[in-house]
């Protein structure tokens, strides 16, 4: 017989109340939980995401026009007929300070031609670059594949100067495969392969290279867009933007970590919101908590009398309180813990709005019991503190 | 003066309702002698029960002073006035008051709970006690399990088991029928004559049979503290001459 057997017992003979208690904080944990585990999904999800962008940084000339977009980003608006850019302006970029930190250089020419009398952009670059810069890219269709054999890796592909690749849409729109010729602004070209369908604007362009191209639109050394990768999880993408603007007074810098934070600030305010709706919760749980275990200490009285009566310190009666309480919190902790993955891992997704993975976070058990622990202790502090101030002879009615 | 387990001097207690003063008691001077078996009597509102809240360091008196084996019992923190009705003072409620969500042998155990025995020797001391009740053999009945005499039983035990010199009991017997609460009288008398002071609370004239000493009280005074010829004579202690009533 100890305080603790005493606080168990207690427990075990109000399962209702303890049931009540234990649902409340299991409820507001587990919202908790949930809504911290999608958060922290849809972050990992972010920096895949800023990863995969290949290019995080775009120059192209500062001029109006037509929208261009990369990545499913709006990047600027400019002319896809001006050019203010030339290849001497490549050069420039290895003079900023952050050289170092540039991982690739992807220049490209991007025009508007007539492909069999249609209308399409035909881009021009250089593939080796281009391609492993992009490596979400592959290939359809392949000019004399052997049957069955499958489609090169594209940055692999050795683009011949009168050879040109087909985005899904255009080859489609043109009723291209490999291997077919098509007359661009009047010269043969062949169409050495079909990129597989991407779902973003790629689909509707034709690639060549970019000497073929300048060539082929008598636009020799110029370049209307130049595409950079850094390693962005190691420089300060913004310092390096700026100081790519300072070299290049011609170009207009953007980097595309501003579109992913802009869906951070998105996240950042689920994140806001997710916090708000746990601490209403949480808070709710803790005036269970408090106006559950006043009843249980009023409806306790005679008992703490007799406790007091035998000798039990008002120290004892607050510790047999705080040990019911804490024995709740911590069961409400785990199942709040299980009850929140499980909603998490099932129901995250869709929750969302999107097709976020979401990750079970084992390391998250032990902040949901600590968590609990302190929404019950301190919600159970004034209870208990009143438990161990009553008066005991008040308490067995003596007065 | 040596042989004086507990002496009242001049307690006054006052309950304030409202705007009116009440005198729950006024000026009580008592000696009660270690081996004493006294019976508190007199009429519903006499004071009986705040005299032994006040004896039993529950309710601290408005004037005056109270000594236990010459410890001044309200100069102790409320902390220290629990340590010491752990050591010294066995309660014996009004209705057993017993916790019903532990067994007799957990009941017996509770006043053990925050002493320093090992719970073997915690578990020992319960069952000498259920054995000193003859309960031992429903030490793990809950006490809705339980007659009334077998509740009344277990709460004794409880009283007796740290070994305490003195037992306190309110109305021992007032939901008891006749046959059991002789029962009842006969086993505090057993342990009065193992060496127990016991100071009780009683409605019923006739437990005084089994008590060498009556006191009466009525309106917060105590009109008289006679001997009880007819128990002494049976009882292997003589009462203390000198414990008496002053007004």
């Amino acid at each position: 017989m100890n305080l603790y057997s005493i606080a168990l017992n207690n427990i075990a003979r109000r399962k209702k109340r303890m049931l009540l208690i234990l649902f409340g904080l299991m409820t507001g944990i587990a919202i908790t939980v949930a809504l911290f585990m999608i958060v922290e999904s849809m972050r990992l999800a972010l920096g895949d995401q800023i990863d995969e962008f290949g290019a995080n940084i775009v120059i192209v000339p500062r001029a109006e026009g037509m929208d261009i977009s990369y990545g499913g980003t709006n990047v600027t608006r400019a002319s896809v007929d001006i050019n203010q850019l030339t290849e001497s302006d490549l050069e420039l970029i290895s003079t900023i300070p952050d050289y170092n930190s540039i991982n690739l250089i992807s220049p490209k020419l991007v025009a508007a031609v007539s492909a069999n009398d249609r209308d399409v952009i035909l881009v021009g670059v250089q593939p080796e670059r281009e391609f492993i810069m992009k490596p979400w890219f592959s290939l359809s269709d392949q000019a004399g594949l052997p049957a069955g054999a499958s489609p090169d890796d594209l940055a692999l592909i050795k683009l011949a100067e009168n050879s040109l690749i087909a985005g899904a849409d255009t080859a489609r729109k043109l009723m291209l495969e490999a291997g077919d010729e098509v007359i661009v602004n009047g010269t043969l070209f062949i169409i050495a392969a079909v990129i597989s369908p991407l779902g973003s604007v790629e689909d509707g362009l034709l690639y060549g290279n970019l000497d073929a191209v300048q060539n082929l639109l008598g636009r020799q050394g110029e370049i209307s867009m130049i595409e950079i990768s850094a390693y962005c999880n190691t420089c300060p993408i913004e310092d390096i933007a700026a100081q790519l603007s300072e070299a290049i007074p011609g170009g207009r810098v953007t980097a595309l970590r501003q579109a992913a934070l802009l869906r951070e600030e998105t996240i950042n305010k689920f994140s806001t919101f997710s916090i708000l709706i746990s601490t209403v919760v949480l808070i709710i749980a803790a005036l269970l908590v408090l106006t559950t275990t006043m009843a249980s200490v009023h409806e306790r009285t005679r008992e703490i009398g007799i406790f007091r009566a035998i000798g039990f310190r008002g120290s004892n009666v607050l510790t047999v309180i705080l040990l019911e309480a804490g024995i709740t919190g911590l069961s409400g902790g785990i199942i709040g813990y299980v009850v929140g993955s499980i909603i998490a891992l099932n129901f995250g997704s869709y929750l969302t709005g999107n097709n976020i993975p979401v990750f079970w976070q084992a390391n998250l058990i032990a902040p949901a019991m600590l968590l609990a622990l302190l929404i019950t202790i301190t919600a159970a502090a004034y209870p208990a503190y009143r438990a161990a101030s009553l008066d005991p002879a008040e308490a067995l009615r003596f007065i | 003066m040596k042989n004086i387990l507990i002496k009242i001097d001049k307690i006054r207690k006052t309950y304030n309702s409202g705007s009116t003063a009440v005198n729950a008691l006024q000026d009580i001077s008592l000696n009660i002698s270690r081996g004493e078996a006294a019976a508190i009597m007199g009429p519903s509102g006499s004071g009986k029960s705040t005299l032994l809240s006040i004896i039993g360091g529950l309710n601290q008196p408005t004037e005056g002073k109270i000594l236990i084996d010459g410890i001044d019992l309200y100069s102790l923190s409320r902390e220290k006035r629990a340590d010491f009705r752990r050591e010294y003072l066995g309660f014996v409620f009004q209705q057993f008051q017993l916790i019903p969500y532990l067994n007799a042998l957990e009941n017996v155990m509770l006043p053990l709970t925050t002493t320093r025995y090992t719970s073997k020797q915690k578990r020992d001391m319960a069952t000498h006690a259920l054995h000193r009740v003859n309960m031992d053999t429903k030490a793990n009945r809950l006490p809705n399990q339980l007659s009334g005499g077998e509740q009344e039983r277990i709460a004794i035990a409880r009283a007796v088991v740290n070994e305490p010199p003195l037992i306190l009991a309110d109305e021992p017997t007032g939901s008891l029928d006749t046959k059991t609460s002789e029962e009842i009288m006969g086993l505090f008398r057993n342990l009065n004559e193992s060496g127990l002071t016991l100071l009780m609370v009683t409605h019923n004239p006739e437990n005084t049979a089994y008590m060498n000493r009556t006191i009466t009280m009525q309106d917060g005074m105590l009109i008289s503290g006679r001997k009880n010829t007819i128990a002494t004579n049976s009882l292997p202690f003589s009462i203390n001459e000198s414990a008496g009533v002053t007004r």
